[in-house]
């Protein structure tokens, strides 16, 4: 399948600099979020870091002998690469924070996918999300490593309440913090004509899911103009975090056809 | 703290933490940053904390301060701005200068991180526990492990029908089953013009879907458009493949 791509991200209204990091590889099919957090720069540092590095990984295939997921977790070899290539960015932000004061304590969420034609890995830690818009619909692909999601599963509060708390910001998990990061790994399949959508935190808490869909829906064939649309929409809501949006089209490949007549 | 780092022709010159009081710049001696320049006033701009952010403000300078190469009387700096005074620049730099701001706005439980909190393990149950009004401790619970999906409630078998297969049966043991002439597919389809991969079967949850990938897709008859749900006893035909999909 050929991929369309769009790609964007904002500083928004009212923090000074963004450090917020994404990465879009039509050619690898990558796409990763990330989403920093440490005092003055650390944070675009340890988002920088977790891209760069995560790109690096799995371009070289370099493997690190800690499986992310045993083979009886069901998943792909792939799955699990991406896997470890996201511990890999852990230890390279930790170990960077770790030699340098003024990057200590920092951080950051990562969300990312790895296409291999109709199946996808799905990689992420803390609260960035990825959706699936297709035929039957818009799903969330993630669960939130926040205090707020885990609030909600344990039934403490509901989903409108979460959304007012005031511990939204309260991550339970982030790369960078931890020798030993759970990374959450999962599978989907997609078709020609499905939409993924990656974003920050500084999207989803100002534009709701269904703005989302009606966005990718709106803009179909043009992911581009719907994440413009999006970030666009979050910086009026008051644009109180950095935002980013990367949004990927599945296209048929031109040979589809030739296969699709073989196989009628 | 935040600084300033002044800097001519490629050289840095200075350092200086902005602090409570205002940073002076300017060509007299009395200045915190002196320049002694002819294009540099006497005193020529100063820089201050004015509450979460820094300002700086020219002082009515005779060749004007810039900050990023616009004119300005008075500007919010940001992390990275370059003032220029003269041929001078100063670099703005918040390094390290969140520090002092986070220490006295932060949770006495939480370290707040530029707006973003992370709980270490510990304080997580603690956290939960905290808000837990009067829940047995099984609240750690909640915490997600981890998303590798937990072995299914149900498992998924598929039994070739008809066509050319490699196997007669299969036991659907990985979260997306391939089905094509590739090798790392797990239902190998043999013969002349058949797709690398011609569709998927994926868990979901604690069911199943299937997904046309290189060949058109056919679930009891009707065309598949995209992913699908399949329910127990479901035909699926793929590239001369006819497969009975069996949910127990």
């Amino acid at each position: 399948m050929r991929l369309r791509v769009g790609a964007a991200t904002s500083v928004g209204k009212v923090r000074p600099h963004n450090e917020d990091a994404y990465l879009a590889r039509s050619d690898q099919g990558l796409f990763v979020v990330c989403d920093g957090m440490g005092g003055a720069a650390a944070g675009e540092v340890a988002s920088r870091l977790a891209v760069e590095t995560i790109a690096s990984c799995l371009n070289s295939g370099e493997q690190d002998g800690q499986e992310e997921g045993t083979p009886d977790s069901g998943l792909s070899a792939r799955t699990r690469q991406f896997g470890q290539a996201v511990r890999q960015a852990n230890r390279a932000i930790l170990e960077r924070a770790q030699g340098d004061e003024q990057h200590a304590g920092m951080g950051t969420t990562m969300v990312g996918v790895w296409v291999d034609g109709g199946v996808v890995s799905i990689a992420h830690v803390g609260d960035s999300r990825a959706y699936l818009a297709n035929a039957s619909g818009f799903e969330t692909l993630t669960s939130d490593h926040s205090l707020v999601e885990a609030q909600v599963k344990a039934g403490l509060i509901d989903r409108e309440q979460s959304l007012k708390s005031e511990h939204q910001n309260i991550l339970l998990r982030a790369l960078g913090r931890d020798a030993n990061v759970e990374v959450d790994l999962a599978e989907v399949t997609v078709a020609v004509g499905d939409r993924l959508l990656l974003c920050t935190d500084g999207l989803t808490r100002m534009v709701s899911d269904d703005q989302l869909s009606g966005a990718l829906q709106r803009f179909r064939g043009d992911p581009q103009s719907a994440c413009d649309h999006l970030i666009e929409a979050a910086n009026n809501g008051g644009g109180p975090d950095n935002i980013t949006v990367v949004v990927v089209e599945f296209l048929g490949s031109r040979l589809s056809r030739v296969f699709e007549v073989f196989n009628r | 703290m935040p600084k300033l780092i002044l800097r001519y022709d490629e050289r840095e010159l200075q350092e200086c933490a902005v602090g409570t009081h205002p940073v002076t710049i300017g060509r007299l001696p009395d200045n915190m940053i002196v320049i002694d320049n002819p294009a540099v006033s006497g005193r020529h701009a100063r820089v201050f904390r004015e509450g979460n952010h820094y300002v700086v403000e020219d002082l009515k300078s005779t060749n004007g301060t810039f900050v990023n190469e616009k004119p300005i009387a008075r500007h919010t700096l940001l992390e990275g701005d370059v003032v220029l005074v003269g041929k001078h620049s100063l670099v703005f730099t918040l390094a390290g200068g969140e520090q002092a701001a986070v220490q006295d706005a932060a949770d006495p439980f939480v370290p707040e991180i530029g707006g973003t909190m992370m709980l270490d393990t510990q304080k997580q149950k603690q956290m939960l526990s905290g808000m837990d009004h009067g829940r047995p401790s099984h609240m750690h619970s909640v915490i997600p492990k981890t998303a590798v999906p937990a072995p299914p409630a149900r498992t998924g078998t598929v039994r070739v029908v008809s066509g050319n297969a490699d196997q007669s049966e299969y036991s659907l043991m990985a979260v997306t089953t391939i089905i094509g002439k590739a090798d790392t597919a797990q239902i190998r389809i043999k013969g002349w013009f058949k797709p690398k991969v011609a569709a998927a079967i994926a868990r979901k949850g604690d069911g199943f879907t299937v997904t046309p990938m290189g060949a058109a897709v056919t679930v009891n008859g009707q065309k598949v458009a995209s992913r699908q749900d399949l329910a127990d006893g479901d035909m699926i035909e793929v590239s001369g493949l006819t497969l009975e999909f069996r949910l127990a």
